[in-house]
């Protein structure tokens, strides 16, 4: 196991297309982290450019004390798990893991011993002379996880490796694929465009939007303290729900003003405001931090529009012009369609933004 | 109502698989009545094979009767036909007689034995003896190897051929497929369709400029000529076929060798190639039957160094030109070409625990 670095990363295709932009990161030694992005923000682009299947443009790229930037991918010591499985057809599940070992010229009783501890661990040992076809998605996704431990590699790379499967399985794997990480304690470069499942799995989240790491941190500090409004926005379901305010500094302290709204802030939470001189801003508030309240502690008043039983709870939705905001509420008592509601914020979760840079004001 | 209904219902099913049946019947008929054609054909004797009708099976013995004639001895054959005996020579000599039996009805008979029948004939009581003789089969294919020129030389030069054929156009047909499956470059699909336009142009008008370029080259009349004029046509074909073929192989699966530690010629050695054997079969079949089926080009490009298909060609034509070895040749010809598309259909149809990459 190692640690690996990348230095000022830069991936350019052609003349005009920047994948990936000086990106800089350390993975610690069997931390398991995720690189989480919608599709196109070069999250892939940087984790094959660790395997040494894309050129680096610009920058270095450190695995434990060795540069690998130049190195063709078998001389990097890492594995890769693709998100088509990738196990060759043509062979069976024992020679798909055994690939790599004989490639070695490991002695045949060891690469036995091998193959078969790393079935074991994947739970693949009864399906060791089928060949790829003969299994299903979720028995090749497990034939690709027991060919990447195999290698014993110094990080493991994971490249949207759940996707393919289906929603429960998804789920059911998250958790098999955080105990091997686990029990074989290596170190772990994740990537996927699934907020949940990074949230569930990472030690580390780095959010990445257009070749740019927009906010590093665990998963808590991604959720709850949300560099941006596109990091609050794409974390979390329901989503962040954004308001556009104006501030008021009155005698009995710091409004906040919108038509819909008008919410006095708590002493603690205004002083975020000392260092920014504009008079708007975004308020971000996450679902569940909206409670709903009688008319008199009412922040803000408006009619229900939908409501989405859960069963455990109910998120609310009502509308505000052309901005829906939804709110987390317990299951009892149920809100009916079209009744009046009336909400209220837990003050120190509201996250500020600036509208015009998008960064958030306090952290 | 309801009977009704299904009374239409089972007409309409009854006419569609009639035309149905018709159709495949129409079909079979007309792949398989040329070939059973050509296969009784070769086994006929000249007077059979020249006979009308002409009949379906070969017969297996001849059945003749001997008499005085005018000049000699009268020699009649059964006519099954016509089902009585025709006399086909009235001669002295036995020789003749021996010559005429073993070309004419395929039937080998001795001059001892002749002799023997011409005792029993002024032995006998009648004016008239009776005798079979066995038919052998295979003297078409034993002739025609005789009276032809250098027939097994041309069969040898043949499989040369067909071979470096498959060799040229699957070396660098392949290599340049892979490139158009995996690179992206400018002018690829220009480039891609431009290799098709050498199969545009038919053999025979192109032929006369081939025939000068290959004498400067000093390839005239010689089988490495012909390997390049193959070449060309099924390199083009190679291409399509791998190329559709490596492009339908995910590229992560080459990859994932690389990142397993196999370098890039390990991978296309361990992956790429056993994954793509099917279209290379494909290929290989192609370029086979082009260069063995060929015959327009090698009868203008060799002189003295004919292929195969010339030499059966050739078989149909002048003095020695008879149909019956014509079809002799034919089926020498198309028994290798049946047997590389058999042995090589088990590599197009394989599949991994039965379901394709």
């Amino acid at each position: 196991m190692a640690t690996l670095k990348m230095q000022n990363v830069t991936k350019q295709f052609g003349r005009n297309v920047i994948a990936v932009k000086d990106f800089n990161l350390e993975v610690k030694e069997k931390e398991f982290l995720v690189l989480l992005g919608p599709s196109g923000c070069g999250k892939t682009t940087a984790m094959r450019m660790v395997a040494g299947l894309e050129e680096v443009t610009i920058g270095h790229i450190y695995i434990g004390d060795r540069e690998v930037t130049e190195l063709p991918p078998r001389k990097r010591n890492v594995s890769m798990i693709f998100q088509n499985y990738a196990v060759w057809p043509h062979m069976t599940v024992y020679d798909n893991i055994a690939f790599a070992l004989k490639l070695k010229n490991l002695p045949k009783d060891e690469i036995d011993k091998i193959v078969k501890e790393s079935a074991r661990l994947a739970k693949i040992d009864m399906l060791l002379e089928r060949f790829p076809s003969q299994l299903s998605g979720g028995q090749q996704q497990r034939v690709a996880v027991s060919r990447a431990i195999a290698v014993d590699p110094d990080i493991f790379l994971m490249d949207e490796p759940l996707s393919n499967l289906d929603a429960k399985l998804r789920v059911s794997m998250r958790t098999e694929l955080k105990a091997i990480h686990d029990k074989a304690g290596s170190t772990t470069v994740f990537v996927t465009h699934d907020q949940s499942e990074a949230m569930s799995m990472a030690d580390r989240i780095v959010i990445m939007k257009d070749g740019e790491v927009i906010q590093v941190g665990t998963p808590n500090d991604v959720y709850h303290r949300s560099r941006s409004i596109f990091v609050a926005d794409f974390i979390g379901t329901p989503p962040t729900n954004f308001l556009n305010v104006e501030i008021k500094k009155e005698s009995d302290g710091v409004h906040l003003v919108n038509p819909h709204l008008n919410l006095l802030l708590e002493p603690g939470i205004a002083k975020h405001f000392n260092k920014y001189n504009k008079n708007h801003l975004i308020l971000g508030i996450r679902p569940e931090n909206i409670l709903l309240v009688d008319s008199e502690k009412s922040a803000l008043s408006a009619s229900c529009l939908v409501v989405e039983p859960q069963g455990s709870h109910q998120i609310v939705a009502i509308q505000l012009d052309d901005n829906i905001i939804k709110a987390v509420a317990s299951a009892q008592p149920t809100v009916k369609t079209g009744s009046d509601v009336h909400l209220n914020f837990k003050q120190e979760t509201l996250r500020f933004f600036d509208p015009d840079t998008t960064l958030a004001i306090n952290d | 109502m309801t009977t009704k209904i299904k009374r239409q219902f089972k007409l309409s099913r009854l006419i569609s698989k009639t035309i149905f049946y018709l159709l495949i019947t129409t079909l079979a008929v007309t792949i398989i009545l040329p070939a059973f054609f050509l296969v009784t054909l070769s086994f006929l004797s000249t007077r059979e094979a020249y006979s009308y009708p002409l009949p379906l099976l070969p017969s297996l013995k001849a059945e003749y009767s001997l008499t005085y004639g005018e000049r000699g001895y009268l020699l009649s054959v059964y006519d099954n036909f016509d089902q009585e005996y025709q006399t086909v020579l009235d001669t002295s000599e036995l020789d003749k007689i021996s010559v005429y039996m073993k070309s004419q009805i395929s039937t080998p008979y001795s001059i001892s034995k002749l002799e023997d029948r011409i005792a029993e004939l002024e032995n006998g009581p009648e004016d008239i003896v009776y005798f079979r003789a066995r038919k052998n089969l295979w003297l078409n294919y034993d002739t025609f190897f005789k009276i032809t020129r250098d027939a097994v030389p041309a069969l040898l030069r043949s499989f040369q051929i067909a071979g470096l054929t498959i060799l040229v156009s699957l070396s660098i047909g392949g290599m340049a497929g892979y490139a158009f499956a995996r690179y992206i470059f400018p002018g690829r699909d220009a480039l891609k369709f431009s290799v098709l336009f050498v199969r545009m142009f038919p053999g025979i008008a192109i032929a006369l400029p081939m025939v000068i370029i290959l004498a400067n080259m000093g390839f005239y009349d010689k089988p490495v000529g012909l390997v390049l004029v193959y070449s060309v046509g099924s390199i083009a074909l190679t291409i399509w076929i791998t190329a559709s073929i490596f492009m339908g192989i995910p590229e992560s699966l080459e990859e994932a060798a690389q990142v397993f530690g196999a370098t890039k010629f390990q991978t296309f050695l361990r992956i790429t190639f056993p994954l793509a054997l099917p279209g290379l079969a494909a290929a290989a079949m192609y370029a086979f039957l082009g260069a063995w089926n060929e015959t327009v080009s090698a009868i203008i490009l060799t002189q003295f160094n004919p292929t195969f298909p010339v030499v059966v060609y050739q078989a149909l034509l002048g003095a020695v030109g008879n149909v019956n070895l014509a079809a002799a040749g034919g089926l020498v010809m198309a028994v290798p070409s049946l047997i590389f598309t058999f042995f090589i259909r088990r590599y197009i149809q394989q599949m991994w625990g039965g379901v394709t990459i």
